[in-house]
C-alpha cells in the first residue's frame, strides 16, 4: 500500500480511537451520580499485528479509576449506612469535559490529516489529466 | 481500382504482424505477471473491499471511519483507473487521426 494511503488508514484509525475515549468520557458523565460508579478510562496502544509496528492506534484494556469514593451524607439515601452515608462516584466533572475536549481537538487533527492525505493523492492524479 | 483495393488489403496483412501481441518469452503457458495486470488486480480488490466495508457498516459490523477510509480509498483507486483510461483512449485517438 502507498504511504498517502497508509496515512489515510492511520488517521482513521486515530480517529476510531478518539471516538472510543469519548464514548467513555460519555460514560462518566452519564454515571456521575451513581454511587459506586468508578471513572473509567483508556490507554492508546500501537497497533501491533504480527510482531510487526503497523502505525496505527488502537485503545487498550478499560480501567478503572482506583481512587477513593467520595462518601456523601443523606441518610434518606436507600443505598445510604446506619451512619447515613453513602458511597458516591469517583467522576471529577471538570476532568471529563477537559478529556472530551482533547478527544475532540485530537480528532479534529486525525480528521484534517485524512483531508491532507486525500488531497495530496487527489493533486497527484490531477497531473495525468492535463 | 480493383487492383488498388486488393494493393491495400496485401499491404493491411503485411502490417498485421506488427499490431498483433507479443508472444510471452515464457511460452503462453507461463502465468501473466504482468504489471498491468497486477495493477487491475489491486484496483479489483480495493473495489471489492470498498463494498465489503460498505455492507458491513451497514449491518453494524464495521465503524464508520473503516466505512469512509475504504470508500476514500475505492474513489482514489477508480478516479485512477479512469484517468488512465482515458490517457489510452487520448493515445488511441491520437493515432487514428495520424494522416496515412
Amino acid at each position: 500500500m502507498s504511504d498517502l494511503a497508509l496515512s489515510k488508514l492511520a488517521a482513521a484509525s486515530g480517529m476510531q480511537a478518539q471516538a472510543e475515549r469519548l464514548r467513555f468520557v460519555s460514560e462518566n458523565i452519564a454515571n456521575t451520580d451513581t454511587p459506586g460508579y468508578r471513572r473509567k478510562s483508556v490507554a492508546f496502544e500501537e497497533l501491533v499485528e504480527g510482531g510487526r509496528h503497523t502505525g496505527l492506534v488502537e485503545t487498550g484494556p478499560v480501567r478503572l479509576d482506583p481512587g477513593v469514593l467520595p462518601r456523601i451524607y443523606d441518610p434518606s439515601h436507600p443505598m445510604a449506612d446506619p451512619t447515613g452515608y453513602y458511597d458516591g462516584s469517583n467522576v471529577d466533572l471538570v476532568v471529563e469535559i477537559a478529556d472530551a475536549r482533547e478527544a475532540q481537538r485530537s480528532y479534529e487533527a486525525n480528521l484534517k490529516m485524512f483531508d491532507q492525505a486525500r488531497q495530496m493523492s487527489k493533486g497527484l492524479l490531477d497531473l495525468l489529466r492535463r | 481500382m480493383d487492383l488498388k483495393s486488393a494493393l491495400a488489403t496485401q499491404g493491411y496483412i503485411s502490417t498485421r504482424p506488427a499490431t498483433q501481441p507479443k508472444p510471452e518469452p515464457g511460452g503462453a503457458a507461463a502465468k501473466d505477471t504482468g504489471s498491468f495486470a497486477k495493477v487491475a488486480e489491486t484496483l479489483e480488490q480495493t473495489v471489492r473491499n470498498g463494498e465489503q466495508t460498505a455492507l458491513d457498516a451497514m449491518t453494524g459490523k464495521a465503524d464508520p471511519h473503516a466505512l469512509v477510509q475504504a470508500l476514500a480509498q475505492t474513489e482514489l483507486a477508480v478516479e485512477t483507473a479512469v484517468t488512465v483510461r482515458n490517457k489510452v483512449v487520448e493515445a488511441y485517438q491520437e493515432i487514428l487521426r495520424m494522416p496515412v
